[in-house]
């Protein structure tokens, strides 16, 4: 009985040390790979941001949302030992009217534990200067619901965000509207504001872990509540057309700040 | 006829019938038997674009654009099209007439899709290959996207880039003529995309090239122009030539000319900069084709070349950002005699391009 008892505790530590060999959940293969994808969560405040839904803003101002739209690009991700992962050349239009535009597929991503993300919010100088050939994919103009360029002034617009307020005054039709365009990537013959914002977030704790088997999902929470009252608190009574980039600097900096990475998941394929 | 090298490597680019490539292989004196076959022997036709003897390299970046007699020919349906426009109303030809140099004929500022207004005159068209910023303002800065402004502008020809694509791929001729333009690209594809649809635009508007004026042909040695308009050439060098500089008789700059903000109070190239030292600043425009592109000013607020030369002899109103050249020794304006003012007019008459103004390739094709 005894010796029964000494080989299956044997056998138990066996398997134990063979299931650490094989099942070492830190182990991989460098040259695995394996996508990454960014989920953005809009929320205002604690609730979650919806069409036809009221909400207010830290100035005590009631506003709806009619449309959010903006540009995320030039993404990279940085492993744990401080390597950087980059995503060049990839443009993303993010329509809070079109869900599956909100999730953001990273392809082919080495294997590796992600500690931090770096995005822009726009589109960078070097490519809003670039020739008719880079109207393609997503800074097409042609496949644009709304339009996201300023023809008069050569650019895309990053962020468009619109909606009503009755703390907004009427205009001549009566209505009390929004529309916060964001734009200005330096200019090209003459110098501008640059309100590309480029931020960076710790993914927390639990890495995101690129294996094999595991495509990591990232989920980022953006809080328009943030939009309001970031850095510059902006009231819609006072705030409520910006088509330019000298006006839209403020903004630009609030955008800066609506963005964190609430949690990571590492489920097995 | 003879080529400066830089205009034959341009044109080589350009050419794609063989007749053509052997003339600008021939011209440039090297390997004028490419690939050891016979020369073909159709005669060669004309240069798709040249670059004057005596004007500078051009801007626009023709690599990137290489033009094609059915790219031009695309280019050029397209800009007589009014399908552009979101009720087939208003082509770019409507505010651009080639008898006008281009400009909308007598317009002070230009009437779009339903007759609605802007609150600005349509400038010329001509020599855009040279140009680095467009528009009044200056906002767009490459011709490739210049067609997106007036065809989404409201007051112009109001429609969405997407509907004028999705418009050409159900047209019956239009199809065709992309094919034409581009064949196939490397995936199979021959769909009509934005940068064909822009490209396209800009190979018909880089060949508008006005350099034939008894101006140009006097330059060349070729006519003799008159007392007068010698005389005007003098007055022109020393009292307007610093900003309708060189043979493009523009230095491409913004400035604030004494006109006034006027009705309409456009702030100018300060909508474009958002600074105020740009303010009631416009693009200096060319004098090529002058006196057949009236009226004048960004708002087309001067009638005649008269009228012109009367503001900068005594309208000139002081402000800020007022020009220095225009306040010189705290007196405001060019002063001008009556004299150097005849003699001024019968110069830029001399800058009627009348081969520009009808030449038949740039005119409404008949496909």
């Amino acid at each position: 009985m005894k010796s029964i008892f000494l080989a299956a505790l044997l056998g138990l530590a066996f398997f134990a040390v063979s299931c650490q060999k094989t099942d070492d959940p830190d182990a991989f293969n460098p040259a695995d790979k394996n996508a990454v994808t960014l989920e953005f969560d809009h929320r205002v405040g604690g609730q979650r941001l919806a069409f036809n839904t009221t909400y207010k803003n830290g100035s005590g101002e009631e506003f709806t949302v009619t449309m959010l739209n903006y540009f995320v690009s030039n993404v990279s991700l940085t492993k744990d030992d401080g390597t950087v992962v980059k995503f060049p050349d990839r443009y993303f239009l993010l329509r809070l009217a079109d869900p599956k535009t909100l999730n953001l597929t990273l392809p082919d991503v080495p294997a590796g534990n992600y500690k931090q993300v770096t995005f822009s919010v726009g589109v960078d100088s070097a490519k809003s200067v670039s020739s008719a050939d880079a109207l393609k994919g997503v800074l097409d103009p042609a496949l644009w619901a709304d339009p996201m360029y300023w023809s008069w002034n050569s650019g895309y617009i990053f962020w468009r965000f619109e909606g009503t307020s009755p703390a907004i005054p009427a205009s001549a039709t009566g209505a009390r509207i929004f529309n916060l365009h964001v734009g200005g990537f330096g200019g090209r013959t003459a110098p501008t504001p640059n309100n590309l914002r480029t931020i960076t977030l710790p993914v927390g704790t639990e890495l995101a872990k690129v294996r094999n088997n595991i495509a990591p999902a990232v989920h980022l929470l953006v809080d328009i509540a943030k939009f309001f009252d970031g850095p510059t608190k902006i009231s819609l009574a006072k705030t409520n057309q910006v088509h330019a980039p000298v006006a839209a600097v403020p903004l630009a900096n609030n955008i800066a700040t609506l963005f964190s990475i609430d949690h990571v998941h590492n489920d097995k394929e | 006829m003879k080529m400066a090298p830089t205009l034959a490597r341009q044109t080589h680019q350009g050419f794609r019938n063989l007749g053509s490539l052997a003339l600008a292989l021939g011209l440039l004196g090297a390997c004028a038997n490419p690939g050891g076959s016979e020369p073909d022997p159709q005669p060669a036709a004309e240069p798709l674009f040249q670059v004057p003897a005596h004007f500078p390299a051009p801007v626009y970046d023709l690599s990137k654009n290489p033009l094609t007699k059915e790219g031009i020919l695309l280019g050029r349906t397209l800009f007589y099209d009014g399908l552009l426009s979101r009720d087939g109303t208003i082509a770019c030809g409507e505010c651009h007439r080639q008898d006008f140099a281009f400009t909308h004929h007598t317009h002070d500022v230009s009437h779009g899709i339903g007759d609605r207004m802007g609150t600005r005159n349509a400038p010329a068209l001509q020599n855009l290959a040279w140009g680095s910023t467009f528009f009044h303002d200056g906002g767009v800065t490459d011709l490739d996207l210049l067609p997106l402004a007036p065809i989404e502008n409201p007051v112009e020809m109001d429609e969405k880039i997407g509907n004028v694509l999705e418009k050409l791929r159900k047209s019956p001729k239009y199809p065709a003529l992309f094919k034409a333009a581009y064949g196939r690209a490397a995936n199979g594809s021959e769909e009509i995309t934005t940068p064909k649809f822009l490209k396209a635009l800009s190979q018909f508007m880089v060949t508008l090239v006005s350099a034939n004026s008894r101006y140009d042909r006097y330059r060349r040695g070729e006519v003799q122009l008159d007392a007068d308009e010698v005389a005007g050439l003098t007055v022109f060098k020393a009292k307007c030539a610093t900003c309708h500089a060189g043979e493009l008789f523009t230095d491409g700059s913004f400035r604030n000319n004494g006109i006034g903000p006027g009705v309409f109070g456009d702030l100018g190239r300060e909508r474009v900069t958002e600074q105020y030292a740009d303010r009631y600043k416009f693009q200096v425009p060319s004098l090529r084709n002058v006196s057949v592109s009236r009226p004048y000013m960004h708002d087309g607020r001067l009638p005649t070349l008269d009228a012109v030369l009367d503001h900068y002899a005594r309208g000139v109103q002081d402000s800020p950002t007022l020009d220095p050249l225009l306040k010189q020794g705290g007196r405001l304006g060019i002063p001008l005699t009556n004299a150097e003012r005849k003699q001024l007019l019968a110069f830029l008459n001399t800058l009627n391009d009348s081969k520009f103004l009808t030449n038949p390739a740039f005119a409404e094709p008949t496909n």
